[in-house]
């Protein structure tokens, strides 16, 4: 089941508006765990820290099957992501956007994240979702990153 | 106090269709209401269809789910309902899960997590569900009451309109303190009749609001619930009393018996038996009101319009224009789980479409079967609600029924609804000269004055034609078998004058 090219560029494109706001540059920030985090507390309000634990540990599931270097990850109770700080990278390319630790599993554990939610809500409600979540110009910038693409 | 000093309470749509009338209009702001229910009889989609149709970006609804069904797949299965704008759901409508709060805290950390959220979003619309997880933890009558008590206050005076969802069964209405202090009261059931399933809704009780008492049916659909009312939706518009005009069969000898014609607004009843014309009938009066401008909708069950439209071409009538031009409806109505209430929304949704003057039910044997076995119970009482509430409106109906044919009665009717009907016809075989042979007797005739002559007929390729003699040498002839009393069978014109039975 591999994630559809357009959910993964929004995730992509999630991790570099969060990596440009954030201005600490502190060693090790990881947009990974920005975005999973603004998505945790929207979805937590929405469906309850259970609801979002369940979901949250299906895409993680999911990311791990793919790519065993996020074994070290773990969803706390509370659906907190933690373990990503000890992901290894393996080369200076596989280093993902902002440098985040992560790499390219942060961009497939957040695209997996959103995919679950388009299978369950529909892209409509999702999108919603998003825009409450981000709601400044990150989607706009998104969408129009997608349409140069396309 | 003077009406205009009273406070008035504006009344909400419901979103549901058929249940603005039940709740007496609309349902009233600030109200704090429950919807009790089993799993599965539609409460969420209910309480969805009211935020859908009330939520505002300056007036938001607040939707708390607590434990049960979780907001997520919730969601995904409402939004098929056609009711659902996802494009509210970022501006107007929010999502708030209450699990953890309630699993870990008590009813004051509850009561405090909303109060915030509400004051935070000023809703115009609050929905708990369900409300029965969230007080299910053990705790004392007096927390219970006080946390019930002190909830409604607090969202009548934020000015929102509140559900709360709820599981309960019947015989928890008594000493449950939610349930006096609800405003509002709304009970589904869902309930099997044999093979069929029966969907009712009770508003058991609505403060200040004149709802319509009873049980009304229900059906959810993709377009979620619709309700119908036991009143058809008719109670606020205006009845028309009965005019004097006259409504021709397009047969002369026909009208004539009936003093001039199917008086405007009537109930007529034509019973029969099997093959004796009383289709035949019912096309020609619906074919000749058409062609007088009169716009008509047929009701059939036994057989689908195409051929009910076939069968009147072969008596020369059209009935395929005027369905094009919007001047004729033939309804097919089938489904074995109908009930008379949504039979009659058919009905009435196309009345008003087309505002037809006729209607024509062809047969209520046929109407009965395609009710579910609850409500052929009750289709007398049904029948009666629904031939007022028409009538009512100025809708001339005519019925036809089919009777067992008896050589030693004369029955009008198996259902026994003759006094539903204003006007009855009665067609039956005799025998006559080694034939059989129909003859046709206006029984009753509502404020009117009939011909009380027995007239024979034939069913022709241009439909029922009345002979030109009444037979006046038979005696007996109701019972089948007459007798000849003249060997020479001498006829006479019929005569109104002489032939008339005066009834008021």
């Amino acid at each position: 089941m591999t994630i559809r090219l357009e959910t993964r560029e929004l995730a992509r494109c999630l991790l570099i508006y969060e990596s440009e706001l954030d201005d600490s540059s502190e060693p090790g920030a990881s947009p990974t765990l920005h975005v999973y985090e603004k998505l945790r507390r929207t979805l937590c309000i929405f469906a309850g820290a259970a609801g979002f634990y369940s979901i949250a540990s299906r895409a993680l599931a999911l990311v791990r099957s793919e790519d065993p270097r996020l074994s070290a990850a773990r969803i706390t109770e509370d659906g907190t992501l933690e373990g990503l700080d000890l992901v290894q990278h393996q080369t200076d390319f596989d280093k993902g956007v902002g440098g985040d630790p992560a790499g390219e599993a942060g961009v497939a554990l957040i695209a997996r994240l959103l995919e679950l939610l388009q299978i369950f809500l529909g892209e409509a409600l999702t999108a919603n979702l998003l825009r409450v979540t981000w709601p400044g110009t990150a989607l706009d910038e998104c969408d129009s990153e997608k349409g140069r693409k396309a | 106090m003077s009406t205009q000093d009273k406070v008035q309470i504006n009344k909400l749509p419901t979103g549901v269709p058929g249940l603005d009338e039940i709740v007496g209009g609309g349902l009233p702001e600030f109200s704090f209401n429950i919807i009790a229910g089993a799993p599965g009889s539609g409460k969420t989609t209910l309480a969805h269809q009211f935020v859908f149709a009330n939520a505002t970006p300056e007036r938001p609804a607040l939707y708390f789910t607590v434990l049960g069904e979780s907001a997520i797949k919730m969601l995904r299965y409402q939004q098929q309902y056609t009711f659902f704008d996802p494009a509210k759901l970022s501006s107007s409508i929010r999502f708030i899960n209450l699990s953890q709060v309630v699993l870990e805290k008590d009813l004051g950390a509850v009561l405090d997590q909303i109060t915030k959220e509400v004051e935070k979003a000023n809703p115009a619309v609050v929905v708990v569900d369900s409300f029965r997880t969230m007080v299910r933890k053990p705790q004392s009558d007096m927390d219970l009451q006080s946390f019930i008590q002190r909830l409604a206050l607090f969202l009548a005076s934020w000015q929102a309109t509140t559900f709360l969802i709820g599981e309960y069964a019947e015989d928890e209405l008594r000493d449950n303190p939610i349930f006096t202090v609800a405003d509002g009261l709304f009970w589904l059931r869902q309930t099997a009749e044999r093979n069929s399933i029966v969907r009712k809704l009770q508003i058991v009780k609505l403060r200040g609001q004149d709802s319509v008492p009873g049980l009304h049916t229900f059906r959810i659909t993709s377009a979620g619930v619709q309700a119908f009312s036991r009143t058809f939706g008719l109670t606020a518009r205006k009845r028309n009393p009965p005019g004097n005009r006259r409504l021709s069969f397009g047969i002369a000898e026909l009208d004539k018996m009936l003093d001039g014609g199917v008086r405007e607004g009537d109930s007529v009843l034509i019973a029969g038996s099997s093959g004796t014309g009383k289709s035949v009938l019912a096309t020609q009066f619906i074919a000749e009101g058409v062609q007088r401008g009169e716009p008509g909708i047929v009701a059939v069950f036994e057989e689908r319009p195409e051929a009910y439209a076939e069968r009147a071409a072969k008596l020369g009538l059209d009935l395929e224009t005027p369905q094009k031009d919007g001047k004729l409806k033939i309804l097919y109505l089938r489904p074995l789980d109908l009930s008379v209430d949504e039979t009659m929304q058919s009905i009435l949704d196309a009345v008003q479409k087309i505002g037809a003057k006729r209607l024509v039910i062809d047969s209520l044997a046929g109407f009965e079967m395609a009710l579910s076995p609850g409500f052929r119970a009750d289709f007398r009482e049904s029948l009666y609600r629904m031939i007022f509430a028409l009538t009512g409106i100025g809708v001339t109906i005519l019925s036809t029924v089919e009777v067992d044919e008896s050589f030693t009665e004369f029955p009008f009717s198996t259902y026994s609804i003759s006094f539903l009907c204003d006007d009855i016809l009665r067609l039956r075989y005799v025998s006559i000269d080694g034939q059989l042979r129909k003859i046709m007797v206006v029984i009753k005739m509502r404020g009117g004055n009939h011909a009380k002559d027995i007239r024979e007929y034939e069913i022709t390729s241009k439909g029922v034609v009345i002979l030109g003699k009444r037979l006046t040498n038979y005696q007996a002839l109701i019972s089948g078998i007459p007798n000849h009393s003249d060997p020479s069978d001498a006829t006479e014109e019929p005569s109104l004058d002489t032939g008339i039975e005066h009834k008021t």
